[in-house]
């Protein structure tokens, strides 16, 4: 009868608190199995790209490095017995499908969304024979790589699971797993952002959203507009430089993220004033209650020809300066009295005989054809189709972000979704009021617990019909009162939730959650990210005990 | 000291010019218009001190050094590069000399802070003239040197490798409104290397912060070394690897005292010592007891069998040993969230009281006079948490300080049975609320103490309300907590700072700012100050490695005012 007690608790408890996204199949067993002291991974094609051979090192680094004793009390002493009876794994065998074809990591994943293979396949046997990982590309190699990482606990300088043999069969929900960044509030470094990119890739998040400009600061250096940077930057050391973009797309695409630059328009520009006055009407009005959703003020003068034109030379510029098939040109917060109340708007307006909203489509649709002459396809928030006129391109992705309700209105508009709602993935709410001279809470209270992120439905309200239409989601960082002090802290293991939300599928169960979520807090954490603890050490280590009715 | 300065020329300095961005803020000041620099040789010259105490000397060092390596430079656009001319003109100071005022003794820093709570004397002047080389700084007492010296290191901007500031002559004249401000934290739910709690004071002391509250055992682990009790540690801390060794104690409890901080440690008993079960079982009723929820109001239930004769010994024992490695005046007994059904269900503790014919309210009367009965014998103040005497009604000593906890409101009722008091209301001053549920399997819960205690909260605090006038003298000051079940090393500065600062400059100050006007809401000018004041201060603060948090966009940063509400 033991063992069936055994086997009944590693179903009920799912022993493999390690994976995170939970596998869409997986198969365990009971033996404990180790990486023999001269383990390997092999790769059958002599000619891997460059990119697939440096994740291997990376993987093969982390298995020594991580040293991540298992989360029970004893942190692994109770294996001691079993790991010396046990089994040595020597070898993994990566293998792409027959047929596939071997681009590199980073080529796959600025496929469009949508096109992109991540499925692979993983079998670790209980005998010591080779482990095998097989995909039809090699971004599905990349991701087999990140779950067989996460199998690995140390104990006394042995590396081994206790759930041999195991067999997984996986591939995402969802194409869209994603973290946005805003970079202008407050500026981060590069190091910063490739650091998130890391750990954003051991979850397998596949989109990096980069809010890199808004309006109280353009920290971004675009050939031929330098002087946007020059003069609307916090200080020359607060700027992304053309390298420094390469540098962190290449980062992201040798992990597997694709990164979709947001220059976010016509609001939120207040700053470009700075080097050009001509192009933003009310520029730091006061008071900015009447003119912004948040200081200062400030938008593009989108009824002007000469504007118009700006702003689609500018997003050409960057377009050029992003591999991605993704560019969005935001859209969102457009403030009408701004426009109402600027003598230049009114009289292009009224010399082209044109509403606002009728320049706005105009606007639009000059941008969008910039940016798609670079091949690009835009993104844009939700206002854009819910509350203006604007011709938009079928293919145009759409984020919600006012509230997760609105989602099921785009998809009524046919048009394809990713999910940001501020109820559900805002990771900067609920730690008070950051404007001066108010002692409120965040407009978005309360914080968002990643059991409330944890527990979002990417179809709610939307039709069999219509689940096409979502591409998934992401969880999302405004830094008015964020720095780099407060990065890591702030955003893990919160923003996992999504990622597990949008690789495995909705309706997990948190209370099983939870002691995996440690697991991979507690790797990234072995890893130099400094992740939030959920919990005391004393529940971590005793799944269950901790829970609300225990 | 001084006399009395008129207040508008205060206004005038602070509310006006806004140059100055003292945190807290001193309690008088007047300050000209004139721009002052260091010299490059600038020095601080402790002639006048006699025969002066190692710690001063270490203090006066480190302020020397920050003023080289502080490169901090004014929160305004262009960051200081408007200030060249004024850079040009400026006065040049040589030096600042540190003196006692007559009849004062020397008395090395750490001596000073480990005092009795009401009888230290921070108080100091300083004076930054434009008429001589050499500036002044006059204090009853080392303490008070190094207040002023904290106060010092805040005065200067850094343009182009020169440290000036823009409003010479100065005098500052400042005291603290209360002498307990302090900062509890928690080591136990979550451990903190020893490193992390020594930058933790570091930044206390850099806001004149008074009082480490250690809560540093509870039910999760006991990370404490007790040369006489190892095995409490070894068996009930969460690694070997995470302990404070009796050394880790001292050199902390050393750090803290010399930096003008005292360190209260507490032992929060008889509750919140599942943990000692790992070593003792003996003595822990309902020890990891399901359903916790009834048996503690955290997960893992246990507390001391607090009617039998050998816990009560053991506990004795324990607490004495534990206040022979503490050099302060203080030391906390705690004794929250004690839960009845633990004991009412515990065989043997039914059995003990049977035996003894007491109830579990004369037991725990007994429990309380113990242990507070050490801290008196180690000539210490005993400290209790608010429910011991309000729920409890537990017979404690007349000079006890009571901790106020479950809400402002309870200070008085603390204050009508003439008990001192620090405040620590968790609707103010939790820094840990508002981050959700830690338990599992609830599904939507938030934190018990909703919402997160923003700064502006925590600064709106008035230590006297519900008080009265007779009863301002049982406020003795108070401190924000860091309840760690959700924090650890890695969110630790960004959780407590710059958050903590604003109890700080509450306890400092007293119930208004100095002009006497409100610190918040109707007071929009001070207001709008305290934020380009806090903002500075965290920037400063990022500037020496740690890592508060940002409160607003760097536009607004630079910009007092123009991100306030109604600009």
């Amino acid at each position: 009868m033991r063992s069936v007690y055994l086997l009944l608790l590693s179903v009920h408890f799912g022993f493999v608190l390690g994976l995170w996204p939970l596998p869409r199949s997986l198969q365990t067993g009971t033996s404990t199995l180790r990486l023999a002291p001269n383990f390997g991974i092999d790769i059958d094609d002599a000619h891997a790209p460059a990119d697939l051979k440096e994740a291997i090192s990376r993987t093969k680094a982390f298995l020594k490095s991580d040293k991540l004793g298992r989360l029970v009390v004893g942190r692994g002493a109770e294996d001691s017995d079993a790991l010396q009876r046990a089994k040595s794994l020597e070898t993994l065998k990566l293998s792409l499908a027959h047929g596939a074809p071997a681009r590199s990591i980073t080529d796959e994943a600025r496929l469009a969304i949508g096109t992109r293979r991540e499925e692979y396949e993983l079998h670790v046997p209980v005998d010591g024979s080779a482990a095998t990982l097989i995909a039809n590309s090699t971004l599905g190699l990349f991701r087999g790589l990140t779950t067989f990482e996460q199998l690995w606990y140390e104990w006394a300088g042995q590396i081994y699971t206790v759930e041999a043999p195991i067999s997984i069969s996986d591939s995402p929900a969802y194409p869209f797993r994603g973290f946005m960044l805003d970079t202008s509030r407050n500026f981060f470094p590069v190091s910063d952002i490739k650091r998130t990119l890391d750990a954003m890739s051991w979850v397998k998040m596949s989109q990096f959203h980069w809010h890199v400009t808004d309006s109280q600061s353009f920290p971004l250096e675009v050939p031929g507009f330098t002087d946007l940077a020059s003069k609307g930057a916090y200080s020359s050391s607060m700027v992304y430089s053309p390298s420094d973009v390469r540098d962190i797309v290449s980062y992201a695409g040798a992990r597997g993220i694709d990164v979709m630059i947001e220059i976010d328009t016509p609001g939120h520009t207040a700053i470009i004033s700075a080097a050009h006055p001509e192009h933003v009407a009310c520029a730091q009005a006061s008071p900015w209650g009447t003119f912004a959703n948040e200081p200062p003020a400030g938008q593009l003068r989108l009824a002007s020809a000469a504007t118009t034109n700006f702003t689609a030379n500018l997003l050409a510029a960057v377009a050029r300066m992003s591999p991605s098939t993704l560019l969005s040109t935001g859209g969102d917060e457009l403030n009408t009295e701004c426009y109402a109340q600027d003598p230049e708007t009114q009289a292009d307006l009224k010399a082209t005989n044109r509403t606002l909203e009728q320049a706005l489509d105009i606007f639009t649709r000059t941008t969008h054809a910039a940016i798609r002459a670079e091949g690009k396809t835009p993104a844009v928030w939700e206002e854009m189709v819910l509350e203006h006129n604007v011709t938009l391109g079928n293919d145009t992705v759409v984020m919600v972000w006012i509230s997760s309700a609105n989602a099921a209105a785009v998809a009524a508009k046919n048009f394809r979704i990713v999910h940001g709602p501020s109820d559900f993935f805002y990771l900067d709410c609920g730690a008070g009021e950051w404007i001066g001279d108010d002692v409120a809470n965040s407009w978005c209270d309360p914080f968002k617990t990643w059991q409330k992120s944890y527990t979002f439905d990417p179809l709610a309200n939307i039709s069999a019909s219509q689940a096409h239409l979502v591409l998934g989601g992401e969880q999302l960082l405004w830094t008015e009162q964020s720095g780099p002090e407060n990065l890591d802290s702030i955003v893990w293991p919160r923003a996992a939730s999504s990622a597990e939300v949008f690789w495995s599928g909705p309706g997990g169960n948190l209370s099983t959650a939870l002691p995996r979520l440690h697991d991979v807090a507690f790797r990234m954490r072995q890893r130099g990210v400094k992740a939030i603890q959920l919990q005391p050490l004393w529940c971590a280590l005793r799944p269950g005990q901790c829970n609300i009715d225990s | 000291m001084g006399p009395a300065r008129p207040y508008a020329l205060v206004l005038l300095a602070f509310f006006t010019r806004c140059a100055l961005a003292l945190w807290p803020i001193p309690r008088s000041l007047v300050g000209g218009t004139t721009p002052v620099k260091l010299s490059p040789s600038f020095s601080i010259d402790l002639g006048d001190v006699h025969d002066p105490p190692a710690d001063l000397l270490a203090a006066a060092s480190r302020s020397r050094s920050r003023l080289d390596s502080d490169r901090f430079q004014r929160l305004v656009l262009g960051r200081g590069a408007s200030d060249t001319g004024a850079i040009a003109r400026a006065h040049t100071l040589h030096s600042v000399s540190l003196a006692l005022c007559p009849g004062s003794l020397v008395r090395s820093i750490a001596d000073e802070t480990n005092k009795p709570i009401d009888s230290k004397s921070e108080s100091y002047e300083l004076w930054i003239p434009t008429n001589d080389t050499r500036a002044m700084l006059t204090a009853n007492s080392t303490l008070g040197l190094l207040r002023g010296l904290t106060t010092f290191e805040q005065l200067w901007y850094d343009y182009g490798g020169v440290k000036y500031m823009l409003d010479g002559p100065l005098r500052i004249v400042d005291e603290p409104a209360f002498p307990y401000r302090g900062f509890s934290f928690d080591t136990s739910r979550n451990f903190y290397p020893v490193s992390d709690i020594l930058r933790t004071i570091d930044a206390m002391s850099w806001v004149k912060l008074s009082v480490l509250y250690w809560h540093i055992i509870d039910s999760q682990s006991f990370p404490l070394g007790i040369p006489a009790f190892p095995e409490l540690s070894e068996k009930g801390a969460y690694s070997l690897d995470e302990i404070y060794t009796g050394d880790d104690v001292q050199r902390i409890i050393k750090f803290a005292n010399e930096r003008g901080v005292d360190v209260v440690v507490e032992m929060d008993w008889p509750g919140h010592t599942t943990a000692i079960s790992s070593a003792y079982p003996e003595h822990i009723a309902c020890a990891s007891k399901s359903p916790w929820s009834k048996y503690a109001s955290e997960p893992p239930a246990g507390q001391l069998r607090i009617a039998s004769p050998s816990t009560l010994s053991f506990a004795q024992t324990l607490f004495a040993s534990v206040a022979q490695m503490l050099p302060g005046t203080m030391m906390s007994s705690g004794g929250d969230e004690v839960n009845l059904p633990c004991w009412e269900e515990d065989e043997q503790t039914k059995a003990d009281l049977a035996r003894r014919n007491i109830t579990i309210d004369d037991a725990l009367n007994e429990f309380v006079q113990t242990v507070q009965g050490v801290i008196v014998e180690h000539g210490k103040t005993p400290f209790i948490k608010s429910d011991m005497v309000l729920t409890h009604n537990a017979p404690v000593v007349d000079d006890t300080v009571v901790v106020v906890w479950q809400k402002s409101e309870d200070a008085t009722a603390v204050a009508q049975r003439g008990l001192r008091l620090i405040h620590q209301p968790s609707n103010y001053f939790y820094l840990d609320c508002g981050g959700g549920e830690w338990l599992g399997n609830d599904v939507l819960g938030n934190s018990w103490c909703d919402p997160f205690k923003t700064w502006q909260r925590a600064y709106s605090f008035d230590p006297y309300t519900n008080l009265t006038i007779q009863q301002f003298s049982l406020v003795l000051g108070g401190q924000m907590p860091l309840w760690s079940e959700q924090s650890s090393p890695e969110n630790l500065d960004p959780i407590v700072w710059p958050r903590l600062a604003a109890g700080a400059e509450v306890f400092w100050t007293g119930a208004t700012l100095p002009d006497g006007l409100p610190r918040l809401n109707t007071n929009a000018t001070a207001s709008t100050h305290a934020l380009a004041r806090l903002n500075e201060l965290r920037y400063r603060m990022v500037d020496r490695g740690v890592n508060a948090i940002a409160l607003q966009p760097k536009w607004c940063v630079l910009r007092p005012g123009e991100c306030d509400l109604e600009s």
